[in-house]
């Protein structure tokens, strides 16, 4: 039934660009893809969509319960891609936070890692924890947030590191050498978590 | 070759490849992307493109260029195609000597709000031949046939898309393809006063059954060009063993497929992409199988083909179950899931197909404690958006006017503009369709309501069907204050150009200014305030609210969005910590996106901050009761 990626985030944390270089490198290793983002306002700090279909699927989107790879690049957001975890499926979760203004005036209302955590149990799928935002604040390239996600959906999803790495090349132009000790840093978190 | 494609970029790609001569269109979700990808090969291409004033000019210069015997396209969305409708009947009836291609795309689960409207009716009101995608190969393919189609019948044909095709992007076979037709078309126009004109009932009869007759061309051209062969327009598939039949159309065969594949169902199929006229052949031999007992019908939106079958199956004398709409076990709304394909599926068969509804009622109590954490995201204004300062502004000239929010009624219209029915400022109570507000405004004057009745528009909204109702405005003495929002910019759906647009780049389009269309149209009381300047806004609004007959207040800043491309920098702001209370007031009147508030915790007092992005716009200093918003950089 392919592989199905599943990808919730908010606007400007660059989930689209994510499904896009994912696509790409479906393309590239000569699979078939169909990729879905939502549009609208979520580039005003909204939530974004991004669906990537790999294989022989010929649906849109991802029915629930199919996706082989869940990807939040917000903490919160993530509760929105439970219902398509496959059983199974790997689940991998950003620390971030992007707080909207009644949260920042009251940050309780804010669900917690914990909590969150604890749902996703309850599917029955054991999420992997990353700091996305601190690694890329370590490389110095903040924005770079989903290329560290990217590393970890690599090795998840058994995607060729060298090929990804290529086609990570030809996709982001800028500051190739940060985002490739970007995308390391989040497939070697990723590894860590599979011994 | 192959390449990943959004159904809107095929779209274009078979636009180009169909060596269209002339574009047109007005942006609109989620139909706008087709107008971007063609107008980003406006110079290499060397044809004229634009983005008209609406849809129905922008349908009026593509019929013009077919009418000279040129191809021509013409882009839309569903809203849109209601207000070109009336041109298009008249060209449809006419007919054309170029091709004619009218592209509409439907939005089924409203992805951009609006109506949700099956634009199919249009096909068979009008008398249109109308192909129907599926996929986004079609979207290439199609094109191209829709051209091929409209010059064999001489009159228009439509291309309807959905947001599932549009917007989703899967291979595309490009092979084969010889890049664009270098057909050259003289304009040549004939005197043809019978065809042309519809000054006299005769002539009108008669284009109306030349209209008849084009249909009947159009299921020919298909046949003789051998279109259902090659590219499986409309395609029949029988299952020997099978009693069960899916007729379907549109974009929901990608999960009907998905659901035959999965669950390795063997059904009788009819892939129905001519939606008018429809392929009735086919149909009346889908029925007369005999194996056929029970049929499923799915198509999105309304019963078009549906109610066809019924029809059909009727004159067949055929006796059939019928699954769809007309027996209630399918919805109107939405668009068609793989979990409603699959039910619908399992309702034809008699049959569950697996225990994956299990697991998924499993899960329900799980997706009901997931629901109470969401966290909702209200759209609001972007960083440094002039409508922000244009509501902040009204609003507080509505409270200086010794009102309450409740009591004045303010029209909002399409496009950011409508925003401003969000929280903080909650000042727009409705949103019809284009340039709407400005009319219903003067009805509500005139059904009774006393207290001053407000209309706030877009520019391009303005531009595309708000003059009419502003000339009537003045001509009926209505006591209405309109406020024009003018960013510059079609700035909801991408930053499209409208007229009143001051472009980025080098362009041979001219500038029209709207301030100078309110004068021609006879409005007396017009002012343009800044909204970046609340002080000097909030007074002109009052005046404007309180002026007894017509009032425009144009408010008038570029899209911040926009400005940055132009590098425009405004001075930029800080908090000073010191005299920051953490009184929120600032946010709670603006929400700025940029604002960052940091609750009190035992290291430190409630404060606010205002992050590096920042644009400049200034609101925030003239909010602030304490004086703690202060200019760090002057932006020269």
């Amino acid at each position: 039934m392919g592989n199905n990626l599943y990808l919730v985030g908010v606007g400007g944390q660059g989930v689209v660009r994510l499904g896009q270089i994912i696509a790409a490198y479906a393309i590239e290793d000569g699979q078939k893809v169909r990729l879905f983002k939502k549009v609208g306002m979520a580039q005003r700090g909204g939530p974004t969509l991004c669906e990537i279909r790999i294989g022989e699927v010929s649906g849109s989107r991802i029915p629930p319960l199919s996706a082989d790879l869940v990807v939040a690049m917000e903490l919160a957001e993530s509760v929105k891609a439970l219902e398509y975890v496959k059983p199974g499926g790997n689940v991998i979760l950003n620390k971030s936070r992007v707080y909207p203004i009644h949260i920042m005036t009251h940050p309780e209302k804010y669900p917690g890692e914990e909590v969150i955590e604890d749902l996703f149990q309850k599917t029955g799928a054991k999420p992997i924890w990353i700091d996305a935002k601190k690694i890329a604040s370590e490389i110095s390239l903040p924005i770079a947030e989903n290329i560290v996600m990217l590393g970890a959906i690599t090795l998840l999803s058994s995607f060729d590191k060298e090929l990804m790495i290529e086609v990570l090349k030809k996709n982001v132009p800028r500051q190739i050498e940060k985002n490739i000790s970007a995308f390391l840093a989040g497939y070697e978190i990723a590894e860590g978590t599979q011994i | 070759m192959i390449k990943l494609l959004t159904g809107n970029e095929a779209v274009a790609l078979g636009a180009i490849e169909a060596g269209v001569d002339v574009v047109a269109g007005y942006p609109g979700t989620p139909s706008t992307e087709v107008m971007l990808n063609l107008m980003a090969k406006r110079k290499e291409l060397g044809i004229h493109m634009e983005w008209s004033v609406n849809e129905k000019v922008a349908f009026e210069i593509a019929a013009g260029a077919a009418w000279v015997g040129k191809r021509a396209l013409v882009t839309m969305k569903m809203s849109g195609l209601n207000v070109a409708a009336d041109s298009i009947s008249a060209i449809a009836y006419s007919g054309c000597t170029g091709g004619l291609v009218i592209f509409v795309a439907d939005d089924p689960g409203t992805s951009a709000g609006m109506v949700e409207q099956d634009s199919r009716y249009y096909a068979k009101s009008m008398i249109i031949p109308m192909l129907d995608l599926a996929s986004q190969q079609e979207c290439l393919d199609y094109m191209k046939i829709a051209f091929d189609i409209s010059e064999a019948i001489k009159g228009p044909v439509m291309l309807r898309s959905t947001t599932d095709i549009s917007h989703v992007a899967s291979l595309v076979d490009i092979n084969g393809q010889t890049g664009r037709e270098n057909k050259k078309r003289e304009a040549h126009f004939e005197r043809n006063i019978p065809k042309y004109t519809k000054a006299a009932s005769a002539w009108c009869m008669a284009q109306h059954q030349d209209a008849l007759n084009r249909l009947t061309y159009a299921l020919d051209t298909i046949e003789s060009k051998n279109y259902n062969k090659k590219y499986r327009i409309n395609e029949i598939h029988f299952e020997p063993d099978s009693k069960y039949g899916v007729i379907y159309g549109g974009a929901v065969q990608g999960n009907l497929l998905e659901v035959l594949n999965r669950y390795n169902i063997k059904v009788n199929t009819l892939k129905i992409g001519m939606v008018h006229p429809l392929p009735e052949n086919l149909i009346k031999e889908f029925l007369e199988n005999k194996n056929i007992e029970k049929i499923l019908v799915l198509e999105e939106l309304d019963p078009i083909i549906e109610s066809e079958i019924y029809r059909i199956a009727f004159l067949l004398n055929k006796k059939v179950e019928i699954i769809g709409k007309l027996n209630n076990a399918l919805h109107y709304t939405g668009s068609y899931s793989f979990a409603l394909v699959k039910e619908a599926l399992e309702v034809l068969l008699d049959s569950d197909f697996n225990n994956q509804d299990k697991d998924l009622e499993e899960l329900m109590p799980i997706l009901e404690e997931a629901q109470d954490l969401i966290v909702a995201r209200p759209t609001s204004f972007c960083s440094g958006c002039p409508h922000r300062g244009t509501y902040y502004a009204l609003n507080t000239a509505i409270k200086n006017l010794k009102y309450k929010k409740d009591d004045i009624i303010v029209h909002g219209d399409i496009g950011c503009t409508i925003l401003g029915m969000n929280k903080p400022f909650e000042s727009c109570w409705t949103e019809v369709a284009m340039g709407a507000s400005i009319g219903m405004a003067q009805g509500f004057k005139w059904g009774g309501i006393e207290k001053p009745v407000i209309a706030a528009i877009g520019d391009s909204t303005f531009f595309h069907a708000g003059i009419p109702p502003l000339i009537n405005a003045v001509h009926q003495n209505a006591h209405v204050c309109i406020i024009i929002l003018d960013n510059w910019w079609t700035a909801m759906t991408g930053f499209e150009e409208n007229p009143g647009t001051v472009h980025l780049k080098e362009t041979d389009t001219k500038r029209v200014d709207l301030v100078n269309i309110c004068k021609g149209c006879g409005v007396e009381k017009i002012d343009v305030i800044d909204p970046y300047e609340p002080q000097k806004a909030i007074k002109v609004l009052e005046e404007a609210i309180k002026h007894p007959g017509v009032s425009v207040v144009v408010s008038r800043q570029e899209c911040a969005l926009q400005a940055q491309r132009r590098k425009v920098s405004l001075p930029k702001y800080r908090v000073d910590i010191e005299k920051c209370t953490g009184c929120q007031i600032c946010l709670n009147q603006l929400a700025c996106p940029e604002m960052v508030f940091h609750p009190k915790t035992e290291d430190h007092k409630a404060y606010m901050e205002i992050s590096v992005d920042c644009f400049g716009c200034g609101l925030c200093q003239y909010t602030c009761p304490f004086g703690a918003i202060e200019v760090i950089e002057d932006g020269k």
